[in-house]
């Protein structure tokens, strides 16, 4: 397998080896646009013409071909250079241990110092939000720039519930996106990054996610999150609410088993510089039918009635009861407490560490207990934020107990 | 009349001390072998264990296989299960040079019908053990998919599952040991036959209003991972990723 990544990377730096002119700033556009042509990429071009100004001579946008011998080529000044694509489009559409490795090869063979990745769907972005990512960069010396996304309030539910309160509570940095679709990366970043996509594609995940903000918070980094206003969002490809919840947690899982180490000892918040890049706007949600609830809650009923016995081996007896009483509520006042799921997953990360049971049946049975939240939030949420700022500050205030269980699992746990 | 008494009793224990004579040499020999070699067992599992522990093989077998070994094995360590599976296999290896030791010592005949049985005991052993674990991994495996695609008969279906799988592992076992010959395979034609009838039926002539119903009802329900795109006739507004 290494000899692989190392045919591939070896063929890389020949391809931008004939062309290895400097820039200060490299977008690398992912999978999404493999072998794209001129008039597919022209919204995404005037976009980013827009954004770069009168930098755009010292950017170089790459962009992924299969043929070797593509030349690179230049679009009302800006510089397009093909690069062998190494990353196959992932099914949630997100970035990929390979779409890192790549950026760093090409920010390393044209001696780059910002790199950008730029994720399905770019073209969305407005020119505003691709500046404020690059100048977090490079003017405001960041090491990574994650966009905060306007999102509606009953959109992106797993990052709400999940993602973000578990990566701010275990890792300190408050990034709303931890899982984002654009990043800009500094080159230290870059290269961190690179060397921890080499461990997952030397062990054969070539689609293996990363958490960028867990390994800027590992690796003392600046982070800097950027407002970056409405964004279309790419439909993953699976349509199976299931496998994505546990492609996302298991990834999210692993990392916190990983970095368990640093998120162990209390240590103060970094501070995370805030930017404006595109201004922040509400989006209008549509309300939820109280049909759609209904099925939520009913999903959790099912799950209640039929998983019991596996949720037993994972949660201790006071979450079983609260389960217990939430599984009597009626839809229409059905309320599950936020310290009641906070505890859900962190006993469904212990698990996972312990292997309590297998850990593609332990994040199958986390989806019910997801949908209860989902029914929940939709109820109950009344500050109208995404991600939810209550649910990350009950993460927080809850985390001495994940640790106190990490270290001592067999401690007695009523 | 005495002294043909004495003599046929003096006979008979002649020929019951002569046979304990041959006898216990072979338990002896039988015994310090089975103990011998759950000794050298017992060793070899300590050694195994330590040198897979100082090469952090359950570390290893964790990353590379998160859905495998470690599920099946005794407090999720692979180490574990490969130093008691090499204890345990001492430990019959024992028993069966014990039992050739106590032919040899002249008593029987046991070694050509034990030792066959021996070997397949183990097989059958395997493929119980193996059989029960993927009965297990499959009920649930069924149970958690039931479960997230909403069926309400999850359970009936992973226990059916968990069932069948049962009484496959159970036939295959008594076939094995060759017991009960063809009454096993009839008796499991008869029984696997008769539950594929079973639910063939169920769901041509009985269920087949409950079953449509059912189904109608999953297709109704499924949860697709983006509301908004999917169901076109009722918009949705809840988004998950």
């Amino acid at each position: 397998m290494s000899t692989t990544t190392a045919a591939t990377e070896m063929r890389m730096e020949s391809q931008a080896a004939g062309s290895s002119v400097s820039a200060q700033t490299v977008i690398c556009l992912g999978p999404w646009y493999a072998d794209a042509s001129q008039d597919a990429l022209q919204s995404l071009l005037e976009v980013l013409q827009l954004a770069l100004g009168s930098n755009a001579a010292s950017a170089l946008i790459a962009y992924p071909v299969a043929d070797p011998e593509t030349p690179s080529w230049h679009h009302d000044g800006l510089q397009l250079q093909p690069y062998q694509a190494l990353s196959k489009l992932h099914t949630l559409s997100v970035q990929t241990a390979e779409s890192y490795l790549s950026l760093f090869e090409i920010m390393r063979t044209h001696d780059a110092t910002c790199g950008m990745l730029l994720g399905a769907e770019a073209h969305s972005l407005s020119a505003a939000a691709i500046r404020g990512l690059r100048d977090a960069v490079v003017t405001r010396n960041a090491d990574l720039a994650v966009p905060r996304y306007s999102l509606g309030e009953h959109d992106g539910l797993i990052n709400a519930a999940l993602l973000h309160p578990l990566t701010r509570s275990l890792f300190g940095v408050r990034a709303a996106f931890p899982m984002a679709l654009d990043y800009a990366l500094s080159f230290r970043a870059a290269e961190r990054m690179a060397m921890s996509a080499q461990h997952q594609t030397t062990a054969g995940q070539q689609d293996g996610l990363l958490w960028p903000t867990a390994e800027a918070a590992v690796s003392g980094f600046t982070v800097a999150e950027v407002t970056c206003g409405v964004r279309d969002v790419p439909h993953p490809s699976s349509t199976d609410l299931s496998e994505i919840l546990g492609t996302l947690a298991a990834s999210l899982f692993t990392e916190v088993e990983t970095k368990a180490t640093f998120w162990q000892r209390t240590r103060p918040v970094p501070p995370m510089l805030s930017i404006e890049g595109a201004p922040i706007e509400r989006v209008p949600t549509s309300p939820v039918s109280p049909e759609e609830i209904s099925e939520l809650v009913e999903s959790f009923r099912i799950g209640y009635g039929n998983l019991h016995e596996l949720w037993s081996l994972v949660l201790p007896p006071q979450t079983l009861l609260g389960l217990k009483h939430l599984s009597r509520q009626p839809a229409e006042s059905f309320n599950m407490p936020d310290a009641l799921w906070v505890r859900v997953v962190y006993d469904f990360v212990l698990a996972h560490r312990l292997r309590t049971i297998n850990r593609g049946h332990l994040l199958g049975a986390l989806t019910p207990l997801y949908l209860a939240w989902v029914a929940s939030h939709i109820l109950n949420s009344s500050d109208g934020g995404n991600p939810p700022e209550a649910l990350a500050r009950a993460f927080e205030a809850d985390k001495p107990y994940l640790v106190s269980r990490w270290r001592w699992p067999d401690r007695f746990n009523p | 009349m005495v002294s043909q008494v004495q003599d046929a009793l003096m006979d008979s224990f002649s020929r019951v001390l002569t046979k304990l004579a041959i006898f216990l040499p072979g338990v002896v020999a039988l015994l310090l072998a089975v103990v011998l070699l759950a000794l050298v067992g017992a060793g070899l599992a300590w050694a195994i264990r330590a040198a897979l522990t100082r090469f952090r093989f359950d570390e290893r077998v964790g990353e590379r296989n998160s859905a495998g070994v470690s599920d099946w094995s005794p407090a999720h360590s692979p180490s574990l299960l490969i130093s008691r599976v090499v204890f345990w296999g001492c430990v019959v290896l024992g028993f069966a040079i014990g039992v050739s030791a106590y032919d040899a010592a002249g008593t029987s005949d046991l070694a050509p019908f034990i030792l066959p049985y021996l070997a397949h005991s183990v097989g059958a052993l395997i493929i119980l053990i193996a059989g029960t674990i993927l009965a297990r991994y499959l009920s649930r495996s069924v149970l958690i998919s039931a479960v997230n695609a909403r069926l309400n008969y999850a359970r009936a279906l992973s226990l059916g599952v968990k069932w069948l799988v049962l009484i496959f592992t159970a036939a295959m076992v008594l076939d094995h040991l060759e017991v009960g010959g063809r009454i096993v395979e009839i008796g499991f034609g008869i029984l696997f036959g008769g539950m594929v009838l079973a639910l063939a039926l169920a769901f041509g002539l009985g269920s087949r209003d409950i079953v449509a119903r059912s189904m109608e009802r999953t297709a109704e329900k499924a949860t697709p991972i983006d509301r908004a795109t999917e169901r076109n006739d009722t918009p949705r507004s809840v988004r998950h990723f």
